[in-house]
């Protein structure tokens, strides 16, 4: 006969294990529209992005960084940031980082691009937890089809910030850059997923 | 019998032909040497103009003892350069406030009114004489008459504690030393040039070490092509002045020793850009792009952003260098080749500086000739 003990010692673990699938499911950070035929995009903008930190270059490094590995990636071709630039002066886009369906409807006839990416820097620079401090990048991208003007692609990155090795050593963390690289590198294998 | 013969007439024949061989090869050889020695004159007969030094450093730069200096060297190598007073007058006649390049009509004129064959011109990017000192600047020769183009370009920045030796026996804290040292360096490398028409072989760099992060290459670009480059000023979003116009020097200084790009002269790019009244916004458009090609007969157009572009003063800091670049192709009028490169200078240093990079100069330049290892590999 199986003893009570031995019951308990064996059902409670696979309880407690059945238990914490049960709950809440940490909330997926990449959108994917599910009828939107990616391969159909051949040709995208990367406007400016939305600076929410006190680093004023931090959107300009980002973008820039996004729109090299975006185009290194070789999967579509980016227009240069000059020709956006000269794309939005004639769209007479009054604020670049956040513009309406019509807005991106005038932009994509004029520089013709069949998406365009927007972006929001949340977070760039150090922080500081006691006596340890390091870089941290949050960043977030989506990219709407100039055609229907819909959301085809979101998703956010955070990348950085204090490790139990930098609280123990207390080394400082990864340079801004090498963050800012594996922040966007994330960002491009959500899109390309 | 028949052995001997056989062998007597093999040995003739050797002899004969031997006899043939060795008075052409003394012809080819007696050739080459002329042929060396008649370029070589003709390069010693270039009256060179040395223009007034323009300052890209945003501090104060004794520029006018820098130029005697660098015409003193030169005329120590045996250069021939235009007399400072013909320059002069030149220069007030002509109302000539822009050193930093050389557009069409000035050299022309140059040409004409004075009768120098090439003009050098000199940007002195660093002057720092706080201990250790610094110094960073880049020169070139440009052919004077209708079609300016760059002859020779060389670029150098020095620290005083670039190799401070055992007990820091080696380490300069006399800003004249240095200067000194620049100064020759520059002047042998333009008198070699001058002497022998070509470049003195480059020495080996560290590619792995300023690999650019991220790049792209087109296969519309063909690494074989020749092609006609002009290079636009970078747009600077640094806090260094006149960083895009160094980065963009620096671009110019690689891409002439590549060999199978032509370079358009800086200040012929300028003119063009000020006549045009092109403003770059957020980097070069396509509209812009379409009149410089149209304008200057570039094949491609190179333009780029700098972020950081930082030197250091004193013992403790380190440069830092961040920019990224793009080439746009005229026929597709599509950006054919792109890259971002970002150091510091201790990057790999790991023993008591040893292999540090003091200055901004010299790191910039070893990033941009590892970023067009990309481009034509």
């Amino acid at each position: 006969m199986t003893k009570p003990e031995n019951i308990l010692k064996f059902y409670l673990p696979l309880l407690l294990v059945f238990m914490t699938s049960c709950g809440p499911r940490a909330a997926s950070t990449n959108f994917h529209d599910p009828e939107m035929d990616f391969a159909a995009v051949r040709t995208v903008a990367v406007l400016p992005f939305n600076n929410l930190t006190t680093d004023r270059l931090a959107a300009e490094r980002v973008r820039d960084t996004f729109t090299n590995g975006l185009l290194a990636s070789g999967a579509v071709y980016v227009i240069p940031p000059g020709e956006v630039a000269r794309g939005i002066s004639r769209a007479g886009i009054i604020d670049p980082t956040s513009p309406s369906s019509e807005e991106n409807a005038r932009l994509a006839s004029i520089i013709r691009v069949d998406a365009i990416i927007t972006g929001v820097v949340r977070e760039y620079g150090q922080v500081r937890s006691g006596t340890a401090t390091a870089d941290v990048l949050s960043v977030s991208a989506q990219m709407i089809e100039t055609q229907t003007g819909k959301v085809v692609w979101a998703a956010s990155a955070t990348k950085g910030g204090i490790s139990f090795i930098d609280r123990l050593f207390g080394s400082g963390g990864r340079p801004m850059n090498d963050i800012t690289r594996a922040a966007v590198d994330e960002l491009l294998d959500k899109l390309f997923q | 019998m028949s052995f001997s013969i056989n062998s007597f007439s093999k040995a003739v024949s050797i002899v004969v032909a031997v006899f043939i061989w060795l008075p052409s090869c003394a012809l080819t050889n007696s050739a080459a040497i002329k042929e060396t020695s008649d370029s070589a004159a003709l390069y010693r007969k270039l009256r060179i103009a040395v223009l007034p030094f323009s300052s890209l450093s945003g501090s104060p730069v004794p520029l006018k003892n820098l130029r005697n200096s660098l015409t003193n060297s030169l005329k120590k190598e045996g250069l021939n350069l235009l007399d400072q007073e013909i320059l002069e007058r030149f220069i007030v006649e002509r109302r000539l406030r822009y050193v930093g390049g050389i557009d069409r009509v000035t050299a022309r004129d140059l040409k004409w009114q004075t009768g120098s064959d090439a003009v050098l011109v000199t940007s002195v990017e660093l002057y720092n004489e706080d201990p250790p000192p610094k110094i960073s600047l880049t020169s070139r020769l440009i052919s004077t008459g209708s079609n300016p183009a760059v002859l020779w370009i060389h670029g150098i920045g020095l620290a005083g504690n670039d190799s401070i030796g055992i007990l820091e026996l080696s380490l300069i804290e006399d800003p004249r030393i240095l200067v000194g040292n620049a100064i020759r360096n520059v002047s042998t490398s333009l008198a070699e040039y001058i002497s022998s028409g070509r470049y003195s072989a480059a020495r080996e760099r560290d590619i792995i070490k300023f690999w650019p992060s991220v790049f792209y290459r087109s296969p519309i670009i063909e690494p074989g092509m020749k092609y006609t480059v002009a290079v636009v000023p970078f747009f600077n979003l640094s806090e260094r002045k006149s960083a895009g116009e160094i980065m963009a020097l620096h671009f110019v200084s690689q891409l002439r020793m590549l060999g199978n790009f032509t370079v358009i002269e800086p200040g012929i790019v300028r003119q063009a850009l000020l006549q045009m009244r092109i403003i770059m916004e957020d980097g070069m458009s396509l509209a812009d792009a379409d009149i410089l090609f149209s304008e200057l007969g570039a094949d491609v157009v190179l333009s780029g952003k700098v972020f950081d572009y930082q030197d250091y003063t004193g013992d403790l800091g380190k440069p830092k260098v961040d920019f990224s670049a793009r080439l746009t192709e005229k026929n597709s009028r599509e950006v054919v080749w792109a890259c971002e490169s970002h150091n510091e200078g201790d990057h790999g240093v790991f023993f008591f500086d040893w292999g540090k990079i003091n200055t901004a100069h010299r790191m910039a330049s070893e990033m941009v000739a590892s970023a067009l290892e990309t481009l034509v590999e």
